[in-house]
């Protein structure tokens, strides 16, 4: 059964999408539905979890929404400032860190001075201000992942979309993306956080289950 | 200007790219000119000599740009849509990411201009500049184009090649039929061999590898910002 829970200041309404995708070969085409009419809301000032077990359509709703791909059915109402953090680090293996705050700099349209001011900030936030010079392929994995997550927060989106954003991370910094969290939250900015996985549950406004293709609000 | 700079940064950081960029285009020019005369005349071409050096000139500068333009578009494909979707659009992307290739391309063509002026005394140097540089942003839209379709890398770089051969044993000189529908280079191949053997060519043939060079230029960037959009 889909859930929405209606808020007056709502900065992401998900209203019965769906989505399929074909595989297979032209004589043995296979349609799966993956997403059902699934529906979800998050307001501003939320921290909202979208669980599901593995291959249940979490990421697939994600990039719906984002518009990397394209919904069979449904509604959806989402700010222009949003701030995506993909599960798989989306970045250029040859550029530097500096080098992909200023690409997504230019794209988020900052002044220069908005932009060196957030860079720093989340350097410091994240803690790998020492990277700056690193070309993505030297940086670990948690490393990247920082950047993939610092490059979804660098203009201070009013909904922040994340798919799984912190496998990878040490004890540390994924204590340290708790408080980030918990701080931008408190700031107004919503959050919808997917993982198979959510331990920090106290944490949370909400949190969806993906089930059947359809979101229902389990805690 | 600042996309495209930070692309050919990217570019340039690959030195095993860079080294393959002037090593393929001379090693090309030196060894294959000689093969690619044999064949044709085993397929009934009349490709030879000073004509077959020139070609393989711009085999080799194609060659080198079609596949840098696929991998360019292809391993850079996830990260270069996250870009457009943040703000920046697929346009400015596409621009950038082929402004930033066309560099490349025009490395590659240097390279094997020079190899071939090395060899042979080439009757017509500037001609023959101008449609190695062809054959180069001929290719390297090729490239883009299945880089922008196909990210998988063995299935997309077999098709550049596919592509290649087939237009190579299409192309002028190469066999003893008039050249096919399917021969992409056959324009730059005639201005060529013409540069090589003192002719110069006519202004429609001019013309033509101008339509066909940036036609193909402006396919890669619509090809390119249609896959950077929502997929269905």
């Amino acid at each position: 059964m889909a859930s929405t829970v209606a808020t007056n200041q709502s900065v992401l309404t998900v209203d019965g999408v769906t989505k399929s995708f074909s595989s297979g070969p032209p004589w043995r085409r296979r349609r799966v539905e993956v997403l059902r009419g699934a529906s979800l809301d998050v307001g501003r000032g939320e921290l909202v979890g979208l669980v599901g077990e593995n291959g249940s359509g979490k990421s697939t709703l994600m990039q719906v929404i984002v518009g990397l791909l394209a919904r069979d059915a449904g509604t959806l109402a989402a700010p222009a400032r949003l701030g995506y953090c993909p599960q798989q680090p989306l970045l250029w293996d040859k550029l530097t860190v500096d080098e992909h705050f200023e690409l997504f700099a230019r794209a988020y349209a900052l002044d220069d001075q908005a932009a060196g001011a957030a860079r720093r900030g989340l350097l410091d936030e994240l803690g790998f201000a020492k990277y700056v010079g690193y070309r993505v392929e030297e940086l670990s994995g948690g490393t990247r992942q920082k950047l993939n997550l610092a490059l979804a927060l660098l203009h201070d989106p009013e909904l922040l979309l994340l798919d799984e954003p912190y496998a990878g991370f040490d004890w540390e910094t994924y204590l340290r993306f708790w408080e980030m969290g918990e701080r931008r939250r408190a700031a107004g900015m919503g959050i919808l956080i997917v993982s198979h996985l959510l331990a920090e549950r106290e944490r949370l406004t909400r949190i969806y289950e993906l089930r059947d293709g359809r979101c229902e609000v389990v805690s | 200007m600042t996309r495209i700079v930070v692309f050919a940064r990217e570019q340039l950081r690959a030195p095993f790219t860079l080294a393959l960029l002037v090593a393929i285009p001379a090693l090309f020019v030196i060894s294959a000119a000689g093969v690619l005369s044999d064949f044709a005349s085993v397929l009934g071409g009349s490709l030879a000599g000073d004509a077959a050096v020139a070609l393989s000139a711009g085999w080799a500068a194609a060659f080198i740009s079609g596949s840098l333009g696929f991998f360019q578009a292809a391993s850079s494909r996830g990260a270069d849509r996250r870009l457009a979707l943040a703000g920046l659009g697929p346009a400015r992307v596409a621009s950038s990411r082929i402004a930033a290739s066309v560099g490349l391309a025009v490395v590659a063509a240097a390279a094997a201009f020079v190899a071939l002026v090395v060899r042979v005394d080439v009757a017509h140097p500037l001609h023959a500049a101008v449609a190695i540089l062809a054959f180069a942003l001929l290719y390297l839209a090729i490239g883009i184009v299945v880089g922008s379709l196909i990210t998988a890398p063995l299935e997309g770089s077999l098709l550049v090649v596919f592509v290649f051969l087939l237009d190579a044993f299409a192309g002028p000189g190469m066999s003893g039929g008039s050249a096919t529908p399917w021969a992409v280079s056959q324009k730059a191949a005639d201005v060529l061999i013409a540069a090589a053997m003192g002719t110069g060519s006519p202004s429609g043939d001019w013309v033509k590898l101008v339509i066909v060079t940036v036609g193909a230029l402006v396919a890669a960037f619509l090809v390119f910002v249609a896959s950077a959009r929502s997929r269905a």
